[in-house]
This record gives C-alpha cells, structure tokens and sequence, in this order.
C-alpha cells in the first residue's frame, strides 16, 4: 500500500508525490502517519515535517496550517513550506539571531506575540536546514 | 491699404459662417447659393473627415497599448491563478460545496475590477450577486454584501446601499499576493456576522471565456450543525478531528484558513479574468476603428476625387468654351 503526500502552498506546490511515511507536527503534538492511517482532520502547527523515502528521511519547514489525511492520500495546506535542502543554514542561522534579538526588544503584547512567531519560524527553518538532527 | 480693408471685409463677412447665432445661419444658409463659394465648402467637410481619421487613429493606437498592456500582466498573473487552484480543493473535499445550503445570515462577497473597459465581467459578478440576493432573501432571513473593486461598489450603491456592509477597493495597486489576501480575509470575518459567505467571482477559462462562479464557505458553527445531523456535509464525520482542545476550535481554524485561501483563489481568477476580458475588449476596439479608418479613408478618397474632377470639368468646359 502505497501513501500520498502533497504539501500545498498558496503559491505553488512544494511536494506531490509517493511516501513511505510522515511525521507531522500538531498543535497537539507530533504524530507519524504510515499507510492505511485512520481519517484525521488536524491543524498543523510551525514545525517540522519529516518524510521518509526510500528509508532516507528528508525534512520541510512548515508555517502553519491545516491537514487531511484519508484514503492513503495527505494533504497538507500551509501558509508557507520550505524543503530542508532549500534553506541555506548560516542565513536561517542569521534570521535566528536576529529574531532572538527582536524577543528581547519587544514591547507590548501584540508585538511580543508577532516577535515569539517569528522566533518560531526562525528556529524551525534552522532545525529543518540541519540534516543530522 | 485698399486690400487690407477688404481683407478685414471679408473676414467679417465669414463670420456669420460660424456663429452660432440661428438668424446669422439663416443669412449664411443663404449666401452659398447666391455666390460660388461652393468650393469653400467642399474644403470644410474635407477637413472634418480628415480630422476624424486622425482621431480614429489615435484611439486606434491606445486600444492597442492597452491590448499590450493587457496581454503582458494577463501573462503573468494566470500562472499564479494556475497555481493556486490546488488550494482550494482538498477543502472541498473534506468540508464539500453546499451553494444551495439555508441559513439565515447570507454574507455576499462580490469581486470585481477596479477599472472599467474590460467587457463584462464587473456586470456580471453584480448580475450575480443580485440574484443570489434574491434567491436567499426570505421573512427572517439576512443577506448583506461585502464589495471588492470599485466598479461592483458604483453598480451596486445605487440599488442596495443599505445592505452594503463592507467595501474594499484599490486591491491591485500592490501586485496581488497571499498575505494581503489573507489580511483582508481577516478584515471581514471580524467586521461581518455570518452564517455562509458567498464569494461570488469570474473563474479564468481562457482568454474568451469566463465563468461567473460562486462559492460557499461556511461558519464553524454551521458546519459542525450539519456533519452531525449527517446532512450535506456527512463525510466530515468520518474524520478524526485533531489538533486543537475542542472541534469547535478546530473548525473556527479551519474556516479562517478556508476562507482565506478561497478567496486568494478568487480574487487571482478574477484578476485573470479582467486581463483576458480587457485584452478581448481592446482588440475588437482596435478591429472596429480599422473597420472605420478604412470608410472614412474610402469616403474622403473619393470626395477628393469626385472634386478633383469637378475642377477638371469646369476648366475644360471654360476652355472650350474660350475656342469655341
């Protein structure tokens, strides 16, 4: 039984082909799909998405969103996706550090919200650019 | 001296010609068929035609800029328009499309264009929107529009001001991309009270062809009322909602997310749209003043002709008649 995957931004279409399994970051936490799953409907949080092909697993920054799992088919909307080979490390390094920086700074609660998501975001893409972990 | 007197006499006798003054045109209506200025008329509608053509032509050169124009951006933006169709789809499939769902509190989201001379679709999307008005209009039952583009907003002011709830114009001045789309999803589900939005927009067939569209996105609550009452929205049921402390939460997301990409979708087929309807729309405009070049250049050709001729008559005639 084979397994679906595709990871849909608004702009264009990141991943559409076969897997061999998923792990996917919840808002309630990581769950690993393998075929013939039970239907899900869950939001996906900004994280990391791990796909494993041809027992080598590759990873993909997430930002957010939604996925239905059903049939052998996943589909994952999101604001926005990345393929962990895509990311240059010592940039998303970068974008880390100045996004630490903007935490400390910030004031009010709107800005230190909006500051913790982007720290979030920075601190995935570094994660899914680093192939070891 | 003596010339310039007459000169002057001469012009004030022209004047009547063109003053405005009816008894002065009765005089001048006059003048002609007593005294051979026949010629000087000749000159004048020659001029007009002339002046005519150029015009002709020069609207000829903007409609084709404009056609330019609109290929260009039309090119650029359907690819996106392409590309985000896959979007909404995996919505459809989990929550389906329900256009004849009832509830009470109807949200129309009428798109349109924000400039004019792009054929019909800014019409249409209004002719639209009016009938789905009608048709879900009914004794306890709400219907309000909420109005992108300028152009749907002029149509629609003028019948159903009071029923306006939100407007948005001036979409494209910034090339359209998924954030500010998303922000304005925002915008008007925190502004409007809804049961189900309608979003009612032109999908991009091909350059000819466009298809008034609408599409129905439904409240959380709504939702989750009709999956457990196993109507339209059965399936839903046969998922397992995770993710979230509550399905409720869940389903608020999930909306917002669904809205949001739909209308992204909505707004990029519409502006696709626009450019194919403009592109149409100015080529048939650059055809038709070709069409009319061409008449007005046979009409003028033969005028000077046929007076070219009537000259040639008259002073052969005048020879002969010297001989003879």
């Amino acid at each position: 039984m084979t397994l679906n995957l595709s990871v849909l931004t608004p702009n264009r279409i990141v991943w559409d082909s076969e897997v061999e399994e998923i792990v996917l970051s919840t808002n309630s936490g990581q769950i690993g799909i393998l075929p013939n799953h039970a239907p899900i409907a869950t939001a996906v949080d900004i994280g990391i998405l791990r796909i494993r092909l041809n027992d080598q697993w590759l990873t993909m920054a997430l930002m957010g969103g939604f996925a239905r799992i059903g049939n052998n088919e996943i589909t994952v909307l999101v604001n926005d996706a990345e393929k962990g080979s895509d990311i240059n490390p010592q940039e998303a390094q970068q974008t880390l550090e100045i996004a630490e920086a903007n935490v400390k700074k910030a004031e009010g609660r709107r800005q230190k919200i909006e500051a913790n998501l982007a720290l979030r975001r920075a601190r995935t893409r570094v994660e899914a650019s680093n192939p070891i972990s | 001296m003596a010339m310039a007197a007459l000169r002057r006499e001469g012009r004030r006798f022209a004047t009547p010609l063109i003053s405005p003054n009816p008894a002065n045109v009765f005089r001048s209506s006059l003048i002609p068929s007593e005294e051979p200025v026949l010629s000087g008329v000749r000159c004048i509608s020659t001029q007009v035609v002339r002046n005519r053509m150029k015009s002709v032509k020069n609207i000829q050169k903007i409609t084709k800029a404009m056609k330019m124009v609109a290929a260009s951006k039309l090119r650029a933006i359907q690819t996106r328009a392409e590309n985000s169709r896959g979007l909404w789809q995996p919505f459809t499939a989990l929550l389906g499309d329900t256009p004849s769902i009832d509830v009470k509190k109807n949200v129309i989201v009428t798109i349109s264009a924000d400039k004019g001379l792009c054929g019909g679709i800014n019409s249409t999307s209004v002719k639209i929107s009016r009938a789905m008005h009608k048709l879900n209009s009914g004794p306890d039952k709400e219907n309000k529009y909420v109005i992108l583009g300028e152009k749907a907003k002029a149509q629609l002011v003028r019948d159903s001001k009071k029923d306006i709830e939100l407007v948005m114009t001036e979409l494209q001045k910034n090339p359209l991309n998924y954030t500010q789309v998303s922000v304005m999803a925002d915008d008007i589900l925190k502004n409007v009270e809804f049961d189900a939005l309608r979003i009612v927009y032109n999908k991009f067939q091909s350059v000819v062809s466009f298809l008034p569209t609408v599409s129905t996105v439904l409240s959380p609550e709504v939702v989750e009322r009709e999956a457990e009452s196993g109507g339209k929205l059965g399936d839903l049921d046969l998922y397992e909602i995770e993710g979230a402390e509550t399905k409720a939460e869940v389903l608020q997301n999930l909306t917002e997310f669904q809205f949001s990409c739909m209308m992204y979708n909505a707004v990029l087929e519409n502006a696709t749209s626009e450019q194919g309807a403009r592109m149409s729309a100015m080529d048939s405009s650059s055809r038709n003043a070709g069409d009319m070049l061409d008449r007005l250049t046979l009409t003028y050709n033969r005028t000077r002709q046929a007076s070219i001729t009537t000259e040639l008559i008259e002073i052969i005639s005048g020879a002969s008649a010297l001989e003879g």
